[in-house]
């Protein structure tokens, strides 16, 4: 086993200059196994400084020939129920919408899930190995990995790479013993723990919608609704992101995915709820006009307060 | 209108542009530019018994960027009726240079009773182009035939000019030139100057990306100057085979204004009143 | 340009013409507002679209405007499309080394006159120093200009009558829109025909 182990466990990340000449055995920075060996670097004085002429992984470069996908909103809340992840759906290089239909949430097993923000490709690569070394550690130690521990392997991936151009704001999501954990990890190195994260060009949206409506005890369908809402609102203001919603739901047995929805469609939808919200005090309000008007603009105001009106499409 | 009173260019924005410059990076709108194929020959005279003329030509693409922003131009400028220029760089430069050059020689043909020179609005846009010292990106072909025969030069953007008997600008002088250096000759026949000239203009559409589309040929002659459009067009778009109308109804609109342009007016013959005075008392 | 976003497109019919713009207003990847006008009419049967710099489309409409204005009092008549486009190639070109941030489109049907008694469907548009270009189809400008040229070349087709016009035009920004991030936040679309002048607000992605 462990013979098994050695075997398949990757070199350390960083590799000595001469071992990845251009060429080499011809498989790139996967062993004969397919397991990451080691990313190559391109041999310059400053690796960073060569990938930012070309791409605007690290700076809005607009110079560059090469534009990542870049605008993003997600978010992960922690509630009594779990854990909430809701993301857009939209991908753009310069003002171009390359996609609107991108997987933001990588499932990276039954009991975890990151979510995608900065570059795409960096993102789905590191969250598919964490992936792999999450498999490793329930072989070897035969108990699923902690949120806490697999979030560390990609802190401690990234951090190899830190300064080299690796561009990537994620929240790994899970349910472990200790119950639900969200830790928000970045290709800076940083990795925090925490009850409510936004990520991304449409972050400060989300933000908005989520602190105005959060609260620990929130009911499962509040909840997912929260998390949609927040969606909205980001791919509303922010140009780069919107298209669709997809949301998931975190609970003890797992991850459930609750359904992908155009963002555009739910926002004239809320937009025609406050409407009828509006109309309906105004209705009843009679007399005092100006009272009436005061309770519409509570009512439509999007909290989860609101009585939740149930999902139509 | 601070700017009325003055002529010429108001820099009044420059500076504030120069801020949203460096705030946006590179992402400044960018001009038309017409990258171009431009040529002119000279011809006729010697002992061909043809008149002496010069024939210009000119491609019909217009970019913007990677953009090909106007897909049949016209590059061949009216300078006066015995004067055409042809225009590559900055399209907006070439065409208003052109425009004023223009108005100066149909003033100045007025004023002197006299035809004007090739060699006189050669001057002029020289010597305005210098003035902007390459900033008026104009780069252009001048020919034309006056009393004192055929002409036939270049002037660059900076200033500088060239008098030859065969000439090329543009991104697409290289392609074009390789035509002219292989296929000319001195007193050229007419109808020889045309088929030179549009073989060097179809050289510069099919190998140089900057130009494309049609061949504008200009012919000049003491008595007379044919402006040859569209004198080739080996670029036809074919057409649609299928229809690609939506059926109506299909854009869901929310709200709708129409404007009737139709004055509609009744005119009501009332009965004689009672009491014509009242009637007429307006005060 | 892409400080606000924002996009304008003109299309020629059968006697009719049309013009439309989306409604949104950014600054960079914010959207502020989602009723920011860009198309203006200059007389019943003539329109311009101002795309690019906002404050630029302020700046333009009121100096185009206080210029047209004094045509209409020297000449005591109506503008035709194309004297127009040579008055705003003008504006533009007089700020040849300090420009507005903007790409004009022109659409506009000329009335009859002696001198041409049977006037066609006029549309043109400029880069931001007035070079001018008049095309017999489409004019395209602002920040989705490359993917207006995709769609309007794919779905543009001669001699559509005014509601066909509607229905090509409107899909045309439409389509485009949603394939570029600095506008959308709705549409507005006016078909100019001989006798009226339609305006209408289209539903389009509010993301």
């Amino acid at each position: 086993m462990e013979a098994l182990v050695q075997r398949l466990a990757p070199p350390p990340a960083h590799v000595d200059p001469d071992e990845y000449s251009v060429g080499g055995d011809g498989e790139g920075n996967l062993n004969a196994l397919g397991v990451v060996r080691g990313m190559q670097v391109p041999r310059v004085p400053d690796p960073a400084a060569f990938l930012s002429t070309y791409t605007n992984s690290m700076s809005q470069n607009p110079q560059a020939k090469i534009k990542l996908e870049h605008g993003t909103t997600t978010l992960a809340f922690r509630f009594r129920g779990g854990i909430i992840v809701s993301v857009d759906s939209r991908a753009t290089a310069g003002s171009y919408i390359a996609s609107g239909t991108v997987k933001k949430v990588i499932e990276i097993n039954k009991y975890l899930l990151g979510t995608m923000a900065g570059g795409a490709a960096d993102c789905q690569y590191w969250e598919t190995y964490l992936g792999m070394r999450c498999r490793m550690h329930e072989l070897r130690n035969k108990e699923r990995i902690s949120v806490a521990a697999a979030s560390k392997l990609l802190a401690n991936i990234v951090y190899e790479y830190k300064g080299q151009g690796l561009s990537m704001g994620t929240m790994i999501c899970g349910w472990d013993k200790t119950g639900p954990q969200i830790f928000y990890v970045d290709s800076e190195g940083t990795r925090l723990k925490g009850n409510v994260f936004a990520v991304g060009s449409g972050a400060t949206f989300a933000y908005g919608v989520l602190d105005q409506g959060y609260s620990y005890d929130l009911s499962d369908e509040d909840a997912q609704e929260l998390g949609r809402r927040a969606i909205v609102a980001a791919g509303h203001r922010d140009a780069y992101s919107g298209n669709t919603n997809n949301l998931f739901h975190v609970r003890e047995d797992g991850w459930e995915f609750l359904g992908n929805k155009d963002i555009s469609e739910l926002w004239y939808k809320y937009e025609q709820e406050k409407k009828d919200a509006r109309h309906a005090t105004a209705a009843g309000s009679g007399a005092d006009a100006g009272a009436g008007k005061q309770q519409g603009e509570n009512a439509a105001r999007p909290t989860t307060e609101v009585q939740p009106v149930p999902m139509e499409e | 209108m601070s700017s009325t009173n003055n002529t010429g260019f108001d820099f009044s924005n420059h500076a504030r542009n120069q801020f949203l410059g460096e705030r946006l990076g590179s992402a400044l709108p960018k001009a038309t530019s017409t990258g171009t194929t431009i040529v002119g020959v000279k011809f006729g005279g010697g002992t061909t018994g043809e008149p002496e003329g010069v024939c210009l030509g000119a491609d019909t693409r217009a970019t913007g960027g990677p953009i090909v922003a106007d897909k049949n131009c016209e590059k061949i400028h009216y300078i006066a009726n015995h004067i055409r220029c042809c225009g590559a760089g900055t399209a907006a430069d070439t065409e208003f240079v052109t425009n004023l050059i223009s108005s100066n020689m149909e003033l100045h043909a007025l004023s002197s009773g006299r035809k004007p020179q090739v060699v006189t609005a050669m001057t002029m846009l020289k010597q305005y182009l210098y003035r902007y010292q390459g900033h008026v990106g104009a780069y252009l072909v001048i020919g034309g035939v006056d009393e004192t025969g055929a002409h036939l030069f270049t002037v660059h953007a900076h200033g500088s000019t060239d008098k030859l008997p065969y000439v090329t600008m543009g991104s697409g002088s290289m392609a074009a030139m390789a035509v002219f250096e292989s296929g000319y000759k001195e007193n050229l026949t007419r109808q020889q100057a045309i088929d030179l000239v549009s073989r060097a203009i179809r050289s510069g559409i099919f190998n140089d990306l900057g130009s494309g589309s049609n061949v504008d040929v200009c012919v000049i002659t003491k008595d007379q100057t044919e402006m040859l459009r569209n004198y080739e067009m080996p670029n036809e778009r074919g057409s649609k085979t299928r229809e690609y109308k939506f059926r109506r109804g299909t854009t869901a609109f929310t709200k709708e204004d129409i404007k009737s342009l139709i004055f509609k007016e009744e005119v009501k013959i009332l009965p004689p009143s009672l009491d014509a005075n009242t009637a007429m008392d307006v005060a | 340009m892409e400080m606000n976003g924002g996009s304008v497109v003109a299309m020629i019919g059968k006697d009719c013409v049309a013009i439309a713009s989306d409604l949104r207003l950014g600054s960079q990847a914010v959207g502020l507002a989602s009723n920011f006008e860009k198309v203006f009419p200059v007389n019943d049967k003539l329109f311009i679209g101002l795309s690019g710099l906002a404050t630029d489309t302020y700046t333009l409409r009121e100096s185009l405007r206080f210029r047209v204005n004094m045509y209409r009092m020297k000449e005591e008549r109506e503008i035709t499309p194309e004297t127009f486009t040579h008055l705003v190639s003008s504006t533009l070109y007089e700020k040849r080394f300090g420009p507005y941030f903007i790409e004009p489109v022109v659409a506009g049907l000329p009335d009859a006159t002696p001198l041409n008694p049977n006037p066609k469907p006029f549309i043109s548009t400029m880069d931001t120093i007035g070079c001018i270009t008049t095309p017999k189809d489409f004019a395209v400008a602002g920040t989705a200009t490359d993917k207006l040229y995709g769609v309007a070349e794919g779905l543009w087709e001669p001699d559509l009558e005014p509601e066909d016009l509607f229905e090509t035009i409107s899909q045309t920004i439409l389509n485009a829109m949603d394939r570029d991030a600095l506008s959308g936040w709705g549409a507005v679309v006016h078909v100019i025909s001989k006798d009226k002048v339609v305006t209408r607000y289209l539903r389009g992605r509010m993301d």
